[in-house]
């Protein structure tokens, strides 16, 4: 099937080269399509993206509904997002993650979707994990559909580790208990070009994610209880800040603030790596010889930081019914499907369906990531939380750098974050 | 007596020559390891010590960000993306360019001395002054994410330049074929396209250079005025090529670099006198 | 009438396109206009007030400035020692192309070559570092080294340009002042600061100018190698600028005072640098 697709979109490129000059109509109908056509944007670049283009192709094939995929870094999806649906060029389809549904929802980027609309298509919240199906409401409407937990997970380097006297008789490698083992473990690992120990998959030192998990298992988070004013200057949240710092500098663990941590793991030169579920089917690909662990308790509880994706639908300019219930046999597909999903792209599904499949539970790395559900936590419920992101970014990173203290850092990024407009 | 000192300088002058030769081996060697990387398997491309023979090679990953119809960018489809907002950017400055030089240079009228210092004057706008009213203006007409939205800001932008660059040669030309024409009957139009044009074909061309390179590369107005992917030119593809969150192989990245050269190389190698000589009448009147 | 019909096609795209945008920019400056909001104020000058107390603004000025001021030497020297020896040696023409081609490439396609070949782990620069025993940095991510590590990139990106324009300006002048001034017994170094230099002097200028113009808009290296890090370290004006416009709250009345600070800099610099043009032209 890729092949034939690919075989469509080549003369698809060769007609559009030949018709240059007229290229402003791209030929749209170049292939005959004699039903829907669907835009989707997601974020997904790893490795799980290529999961998604199969999965697809298989729904084009079942339903006849194709769908015009567009993929850019989430951050920049946001961006555009927030542009290009009040001017009226937003996809029919995006997928979000939690954290987006409050702000996009109060800027009036997305659809409500009502309850009956949600019955009729058959999606009910008992089936669902209950936050994950939480997350899709913001002040008591319902904005986006849950599909799965992106989240993070433990890897270890089994070629790092055994080199390292870290792997037991059987050659599993040592699971550090807490955050005083991990940085000893770590330390043992780290000389010359190789890391002991990293958080965040390109640029970890501005890993906001990564920081976020951090913070959470101390009990700490970005605002305080009243969602209004930033808690970052308090004593948990600096703690954690001062072990972000200690990372590279004085710990001397981890790899540099723009590292590749995927690239630097792949190529056997980092042991420890805490990082996204979504990595894991890559490392398969790469015949990378690793293991994974639960996430260690490196604070006070062992929080695993979760980010479920949500199905959205953003406003179109003009009400599209054929568009619209397109989308839904869209997500109602995946929804049935979402145990392939989760097997290939190593995302656990949010609807509890696919938990039980023996190829799930079968798959090492899935069951861990399963019965880590317990400890997931998610990002707060404020419009404001996207933009306290991307002001945690640098500050973090200087931190990282050890260009800044940890505690003037934070209550720096505290007041930054206090005066975001509202 | 002379042949010594000569003969000193000669071979002064071939070490010297290859002296330069290895510096400008040296200086290519980014490039030479964009198409090396974009030429391995995606397992063979980190690698230490680095490899710089791509063996096995593979065009993987040329077909993946071309053909492949699901594919993260579409470097393909963003490819011709840039190439129609190039071309049409060529079109449009080299036209209103040449139109708005030629009476500037040859025809005397009210007001001349003014226009001509406010377009030499805006050449120190910077672009990103205009960003914002720029992006309200396209907006408010319905261009954002469109060809149109792309290729007239950036014609506008480079227009001032054009202008500038086409009236010093327009004011060089002998006058007597205009003359000639006149007598025999010819309108300025006539004069303009039938003349004119012809003969000023080597600094239409450096001007048509400069402005393709020029909107073949602009990376900031794109990124902010198309919403919809699929209409992105090629350096913001790129670009986004790269997650935060997620890291995209090496391999498809430098492919799309790689590609994204060659336009610009062809153009490079089979005009290169016309890009030195435009460079030249750019840089030694600026 | 003619003479106007000629003109006034380009002079509409000039005027909508280039004119109003910068007026309007000044206009929306004063206001507190947001994307999406149907509605604005005249807030006077309080954006830029609140620039005044930006502390992240005050950065990327600093951080611009230092980029202009310590990339201007290289900009300028690189080429010229190049172009002094290309125009000694032989296959000049094959030479300024090798050269010249790095400037064919888009800023982005410069960006993600740069980022792989100095990525502080498997990157291959690091790796030969190594080898030849220099202990290898994060170049990209140290706040030491990251303005120099773009810096870097830009000379190498634009040298290929004023290779061709020195070439240019060296072959302009006449070869008899150089024998001239050998009878006279002055060397290779005398002449080149009695002769070359002068009579080079209006493209020195000209690199010059057109350097520190590019300068203030430095985004794309910036962009693409290191998003403005580590921390705020490389962050720009322009950066600034976009991000404030089109990331954060799409503030659009923000942004316009900080490009009107931005164009008042530029003038001031061009006014002066123009004075300086004509001043030493006229010799």
């Amino acid at each position: 099937m890729t092949r034939a697709h690919s075989a469509v979109s080549r003369r698809r490129f060769l007609g559009g080269v030949t018709a240059t000059a007229a290229a402003a109509a791209w030929p749209r109908g170049a292939v005959a399509q004699p039903k829907t056509t669907l835009t989707y944007w997601n974020g997904l670049t790893g490795a799980d993206g290529k999961v998604m283009d199969e999965l697809i192709d298989r729904f084009t094939r079942d339903t006849g509904i194709q769908i015009e995929q567009q993929r850019i870094p989430w951050a920049e999806l946001y961006a555009k997002l927030q542009v290009a649906v009040p001017a009226g060029e937003g996809p029919d389809l995006a997928l979000i993650h939690t954290v987006e549904v409050p702000h996009f929802a109060s800027d009036g980027v997305l659809e409500a979707i009502d309850d009956a609309t949600l019955a009729g298509k058959g999606f009910r919240g008992d089936d669902y994990l209950p936050a994950t199906w939480q997350g899709g409401v913001f002040q008591g409407k319902r904005y986006s559909l849950p599909l799965d937990v992106p989240q993070h997970i433990l890897y270890l380097n089994v070629k790092v580790m055994k080199e390292a006297a870290l792997a037991g008789p059987d050659g599993k490698p040592r699971v550090p208990g807490s955050r005083d083992e991990l940085v000893t473990m770590a330390k043992k690992m780290a000389r010359g070009d190789t890391f002991g120990f990293a958080i965040g998959t390109s640029n970890p030192g501005r890993y906001t994610w990564g920081f976020h998990n951090l913070l959470w298992q101390n009990g700490a988070n970005i605002y305080a209880a009243d969602l209004k004013h930033a808690a970052l200057a308090e004593p948990a949240a600096v703690e954690v800040a001062e072990f972000w710092g200690g990372l590279g500098n004085a710990l001397k663990i981890a790899p540099p603030a723009n590292a590749n941590c995927r690239d630097a793991f792949i190529a056997g030169k980092l042991g420890m790596w805490i990082a996204g579920s979504w990595n894991f089917t890559g490392l398969r690909e790469a015949k990378v010889d690793f293991s994974v662990a639960p996430l260690p308790r490196l604070f006070k509880q062992p929080v695993v930081w979760a980010m479920p994706h949500q199905y959205s639908f953003p406003k179109p300019k003009t009400a599209d019914r054929t568009r619209r219930e397109a989308a839904w046999t869209h997500v109602r597909w995946m929804t049935d499907h979402v145990a392939e999903w989760t097997l290939k792209a190593g995302q656990v599904s949010a609807s509890r369906k696919a938990h039980g499949d023996p190829r799930v539970t079968g798959d090492p790395v899935l069951k861990t990531l399963l019965a880590q559900g317990a400890n997931w936590q998610v990002g707060q419920p404020t419009p404001k939380w996207v933009a306290a992101e991307n002001l945690t970014r640098p500050v973090i990173e200087s931190v990282y750098t050890g260009q800044k203290p940890a505690k003037a850092a934070m209550e720096d990024l505290a007041r930054q974050i206090n005066a975001l407009p509202e | 007596m002379a042949t010594g000192p000569r003969r000193r300088r000669d071979a002064e002058g071939l070490a010297l020559t290859l002296a330069l030769l290895a510096l400008a081996v040296l200086w290519l060697l980014p490039i030479v390891w964009v198409v090396v990387t974009s030429l391995k398997p995606t397992e063979n491309i980190v690698r230490l010590p680095p490899e710089w023979i791509p063996w096995p090679a593979t065009t993987e990953h040329y077909r993946e960000v071309l053909f492949s119809s699901s594919r993260t960018a579409r470097i393909g489809r963003a490819f011709l993306n840039s190439l129609v907002i190039a071309l049409g950017t060529v079109a449009l400055v080299v036209l209103t360019a040449a139109m708005a030089a030629y009476p500037l240079a040859r025809m005397r009228f009210r007001g001349r001395h003014l226009v001509f210092a406010v377009l030499v004057g805006s050449l120190m706008i910077p672009n990103a002054v205009v960003l914002v009213p720029l992006y309200v203006l396209i907006q408010r007409l319905g261009w954002l994410s469109t060809y149109q939205g792309l290729i007239v800001p950036e014609a506008a932008t480079t227009f001032a330049f054009g202008v500038f660059l086409l009236r010093q040669f327009f004011l060089t030309m002998p006058g007597e074929l205009e003359d000639a024409a006149r007598i025999d009957g010819a309108n300025a139009w006539q004069v303009f396209t039938r003349i004119v044009l012809p003969l000023s074909q080597p600094v239409l061309a450096a001007l048509a250079i400069f402005a393709f390179r020029s909107a073949w590369n602009d990376f900031l107005w794109p990124l902010i005025a198309v919403n919809r992917p699929e209409m992105f030119p090629l350096p913001v593809a790129l670009a986004l090529l790269r997650g935060a969150y997620a890291a995209e192989s090496y391999g498809p990245i430098m492919a799309g670099a790689a590609l994204s050269a060659v336009p610009l190389l062809v153009v490079f190698v089979v005009a290169n006198r016309r890009i030195v000589e435009g460079v030249r009448l750019s840089g030694l009147k600026g | 009438m003619t003479p106007y019909l000629f003109l006034a096609p380009g002079l509409l795209l000039f005027a909508a396109f280039r004119l109003y945008p910068l007026l309007e920019g000044l206009r929306l400056s004063l206001t507190n206009a947001r994307l999406g909001r149907a509605s604005y104020q005249y807030v006077g000058l309080a954006n830029y007030a609140r620039l005044a107390d930006d502390t992240r603004f005050h950065v990327s000025l600093g951080n611009t400035a230092f980029y202009t001021v310590a990339s201007t030497l290289p900009v300028l020297a690189v080429p010229l020692l190049l172009a002094l020896a290309l125009n000694r040696g032989r296959l000049r023409n094959v030479l300024r192309s090798l050269f010249f081609f790095p400037f064919t490439l888009s800023v982005v396609t410069v960006g993600l070559a740069w980022l792989w070949l100095l990525d502080p782990v498997v990157g291959p620069f690091n790796y030969y570092l190594r080898t030849l025993g220099v202990p290898a940095r994060s170049w990209l991510a140290d706040p030491q080294t990251a303005m120099w590590a773009i810096i870097a990139t830009t000379v190498w990106w634009v040298t290929g340009y004023y290779l061709v324009v020195y070439l240019a300006g060296l072959q302009d002048i006449p070869r008899d002042l150089y024998e001239a001034a050998a009878l006279d017994g002055a060397g290779g170094w005398r002449s080149f600061w009695t002769i070359t230099v002068p009579l080079l002097r209006p493209v020195l200028l000209f690199v010059v100018v057109t350097h520190v113009i590019g300068s203030f808009q430095l985004f794309g290296q910036v962009f693409v190698l290191t998003g403005g890090g580590p921390g705020d370290a490389t962050r720009t004006v322009v950066q600034h600028l976009y991000e404030t416009a089109f990331q954060n709250f799409f503030q659009f009345g923000a942004a316009s005072a900080m490009a009107w600070v931005l164009f008042a800099i530029v003038l001031v610099f061009s006014v002066l640098q123009f004075r300086l043009l004509r001043g030493h032209t006229e010799f």
